[in-house]
């Protein structure tokens, strides 16, 4: 091996396992420290592409999976479950609200809503343009107003990919879920289970659904979403 | 009846090895495919949402994956996908992602001067150099792996590898040059 080539074998891999290129080092002080130097460099080019990778990220990405088989474990419940939890409705009548059927939008986003907290994460407020960038795949601004956001991340709720946004609220945490436009006809207006409630609203074409544990903070987080965000078409 | 039960204990017990599967897989690699994620991207915030798309999707078709050895390339490929899937997507580019810098600012205070413009230098280098270098040096690939990931022959990426290097070795010899005539 020349020494060009020998130059040209290690500048592409500094670990190379060529016998040819350990034979032409043998013996050869000056192209064994050649092959030592690009080593070191080698080890400052793996330092600084060093990035950080945010503490709660395993956790997040076992959690989505959890929220995922959760979701499509309870779609594929039988029938019977179906009817049982129509008997339990009918026996509570009086019961307004509406609670959704496993696989549904609703009963996702309530699903959803219950793992905020920890989905938040280390509850570190986002910034607007980071908020906005992700917005912008549903044609949608925000300006400030609407609280603080303490996470956006894209969550599925029956197969359809929404942006969910988690606001800090007076009592407890607060999601706001973008749907794309062209699903903007499903999900129930009111919907609940034992611990939260949810309505959802369209604003302009796009649907919006909230949820949070306190009926009355939904109402006027509804109203803050409304005059805050601006979709377009 | 017996017969059924044991079907079910199969299913069961082979949900909980896909669970153990997918949990192993999340734990081993997830920094690895973030860091990566991030040089391919430029953006911490949107290569977040990939990777979490990538491994939901990992989940959905981890029966595909029979030779775990071969896992970090499976979710590399994946990544891959998934983010040219976002090109595809109308209206997405509100941020200009070639503007925003790879560097940590947190890290970047604390750092050596060198390896802030080491950094600086592989972000300088153009995507078809600098790729193939994360793929080498970050993620430990060979020069077949990076290859097959890149859909080039394995020539061209030693070319490309071999050029990376000396352009970085370039950079940093006259960023000393300067120096030292700043500095006498």
């Amino acid at each position: 091996m020349d020494d060009l080539t020998f130059r040209r074998t290690l500048y592409a891999d500094p670990h190379t396992q060529d016998p040819n290129a350990a034979l032409a080092a043998k013996g050869d002080a000056q192209k064994q420290a050649f092959w030592k130097e690009m080593k070191a460099f080698d080890s400052d080019i793996k330092a600084a592409l060093s990035i950080d990778v945010p503490e709660n990220l395993a956790e997040k990405l076992l959690l989505k999976q959890t929220i995922n088989i959760e979701s499509n474990e309870r779609a594929k419940r039988p029938w019977y479950w179906a009817m049982a939890a129509t008997v339990a409705l009918a026996a509570v009548l009086s019961f307004a609200l509406i609670t959704p059927n496993a696989g549904s939008i609703s009963y996702d986003a309530l699903a959803h809503a219950t793992h905020a907290e920890r989905e938040a994460g280390d509850f570190a407020t986002m910034d607007m343009a980071t908020v906005n960038a992700k917005l912008a795949n549903y044609n949608g601004t925000m300006h400030d107003g609407i609280g603080e956001v303490l996470s956006a991340n894209f969550c599925y709720l029956d197969e359809i990919k929404t942006l969910h946004l988690i606001v800090k609220g007076e009592k407890g945490l607060l999601s706001l879920f973008v749907l794309p436009e062209e699903h903007n006809t499903r999900a129930e207006s009111k919907f609940s289970n034992h611990e939260y409630s949810g309505l959802s609203f369209l604003l302009e074409s796009t649907r919006l659904i909230v949820v949070g544990e306190d009926a009355s903070e939904i109402e006027s987080f509804s109203e803050r979403a409304k005059k805050t965000l601006l979709f377009s078409a | 009846m017996t017969r059924n039960i044991s079907e079910a204990d199969a299913v069961l017990s082979g949900m909980k090895t896909k669970q153990l599967k997918y949990e192993t897989l999340v734990k081993a690699y997830h920094a690895d495919v973030f860091r990566y994620a991030v040089w391919l991207i430029k953006d911490r915030a949107i290569a977040e949402d990939v990777v979490q798309e990538t491994f939901l999707r990992a989940w959905k078709s981890l029966d595909s994956l029979q030779d775990d050895a071969a896992a970090k390339a499976w979710l590399i490929t994946i990544l891959r996908r998934e983010n040219a899937r976002r090109f595809e997507r109308k209206s997405f580019d509100l941020v200009d992602i070639d503007d925003v810098s790879v560097a940590d600012q947190k890290q970047e205070n604390g750092a050596v001067v060198e390896k802030r413009d080491l950094r600086m230098a592989i972000e300088k280098l153009s995507d078809e150099y600098r790729e193939p270098l994360v793929l080498q040096v970050m993620m430990g690939f060979s020069g077949d792996e990076i290859a097959e990931q890149l859909g080039l022959n394995k020539n061209t990426v030693m070319t490309r590898l071999f050029r990376a290097r000396s352009q970085l070795k370039d950079i940093m010899t006259t960023n000393v040059s300067t120096e030292v005539k700043a500095s006498g």
